[in-house]
């Protein structure tokens, strides 16, 4: 009851401190996947995505037709492309949310690719 | 004996206020007053509950600063640190969209989210934001992101239109995302509990199964609105990063 408001305010600021710093190195990223492909809210992303991928797709080739006559082939085209792009999302949605379009997550296949190039300069020697 | 159900009358729009200007039917409904509602508890609670803030938080500072560490935490892992001018925008919209579907789970109140033009005109913001942060930092380069890497030049002119047909999508899954988890969670418990008036004795078990629905529709409603604002995140991470 003696010490100074000051001290016990000092303290209080390490043990914040100290908390803090045990916080920080939980890391956010592998929390925010368990969540997200928590079963049901992964099953109900993965059947939206591919569902609204096509039928937004096939709408989008209906209008294509209407607006410039040719009907049917922007339909049976965009259909199809809509499923790819619905697959590609699918794809996307359970190989981990942080893929960006464009594949560029596998450059390590790039790297591959330079070494097995640097075999084929060497056998040439 | 026969009892009417209808467990699709709790989405019906009503008319409050009237207002019709030049054949628009701009009237106040009761999905607007909910709306208004989330507005004004969100308001109320960042402005009121940090406007005494102490060293030592009270319960709602708590509840407030929270959310707040939450958001910025979800802010800088996906889109990436120094990057906290996108904060208020994807605070916003994820605690609107939190207390709307919270909201909703009040017994007689309205589930705004449950309207596809709701959730779409969400989306849509989301959509022309993510696609202009992306040409103006990134200008004519940001078409980039629809060309994949290390690709044969032929199967390009497959694959672009692929790339760019999936962003184009992207609006339209995020809507429908949030619609149709919070639609189908409230026809299912309108459901159940038309089950359980008309059963008389046996209106036991539909009862148990609506109680766990409920709770499943709270982790819904929080879930989705987490999910809707991650997403945000990482298609503006995607625009802002571009490798």
């Amino acid at each position: 009851m003696s010490e100074e408001p000051s001290d016990a305010l000092k303290r209080l600021g390490e043990r914040i401190d100290k908390a803090r710093a045990e916080h920080v190195p939980r890391q956010p990223v592998a929390v925010d996947r368990s969540a997200l492909q928590s079963g049901l809210g992964l099953g109900f992303r993965i059947g939206i995505e591919l569902v609204v991928a096509i039928a937004v797709a096939t709408a989008l080739g209906w209008a294509i037709d209407r607006w410039l006559g040719t009907k049917p082939w922007g339909m049976i085209v965009l259909f199809f492309l809509g499923v790819a792009a619905g697959m590609l999302n699918v794809y996307r949605a359970v190989t981990g949310i942080n893929v960006p379009v464009g594949y560029r997550r596998l450059g390590g296949d790039e790297v591959a690719g330079q070494m097995a190039k640097d075999d084929w300069d060497d056998d040439e020697n | 004996m026969a009892i009417e159900l209808h467990p699709l009358e709790q989405f019906t729009i009503a008319r409050i206020v009237p207002i019709h200007i030049g054949g628009l039917d701009l009237s106040y409904t009761n999905a607007a007053l909910v709306m208004t509602i989330a507005v004004v508890l969100v308001t109320v609670l960042t402005v009121v509950a940090t406007r005494s803030a102490a060293l030592v938080p009270g319960r709602w500072q708590s509840v407030a600063e929270m959310l707040y560490e939450f958001v910025a935490d979800m802010v800088d892992t996906n889109i990436g640190h120094g990057e906290r001018r996108f904060f208020p925008f994807v605070f916003t919209l994820f605690t609107f969209i939190l207390f709307a579907n919270l909201l909703g789970m009040i017994p007689y109140s309205y589930t705004t989210t449950s309207q596809i033009i709701v959730t779409f005109a969400l989306a849509a913001v989301v959509f022309i934001l993510v696609t202009t942060v992306g040409i103006v930092r990134h200008g004519f380069h940001f078409l980039s992101l629809f060309v994949p890497h290390g690709v044969p030049k032929l199967l390009l002119l497959l694959l672009v239109p692929i790339e760019l047909l999936s962003y184009l999508i992207r609006p339209f899954t995020l809507s429908i995302r949030l619609f149709a988890n919070m639609l189908a969670g409230h026809t299912m418990l309108a459901i159940f509990a038309g089950f359980a008036a008309s059963l008389g004795i046996l209106a036991l078990f539909p009862t148990a199964i609506n109680a766990m629905l409920i709770a499943l529709e709270f982790l819904v409603a929080v879930l989705q609105a987490y999910v809707f604002a991650i997403l945000t995140c990482l298609y503006l991470g995607e625009a802002i990063q571009l490798h």
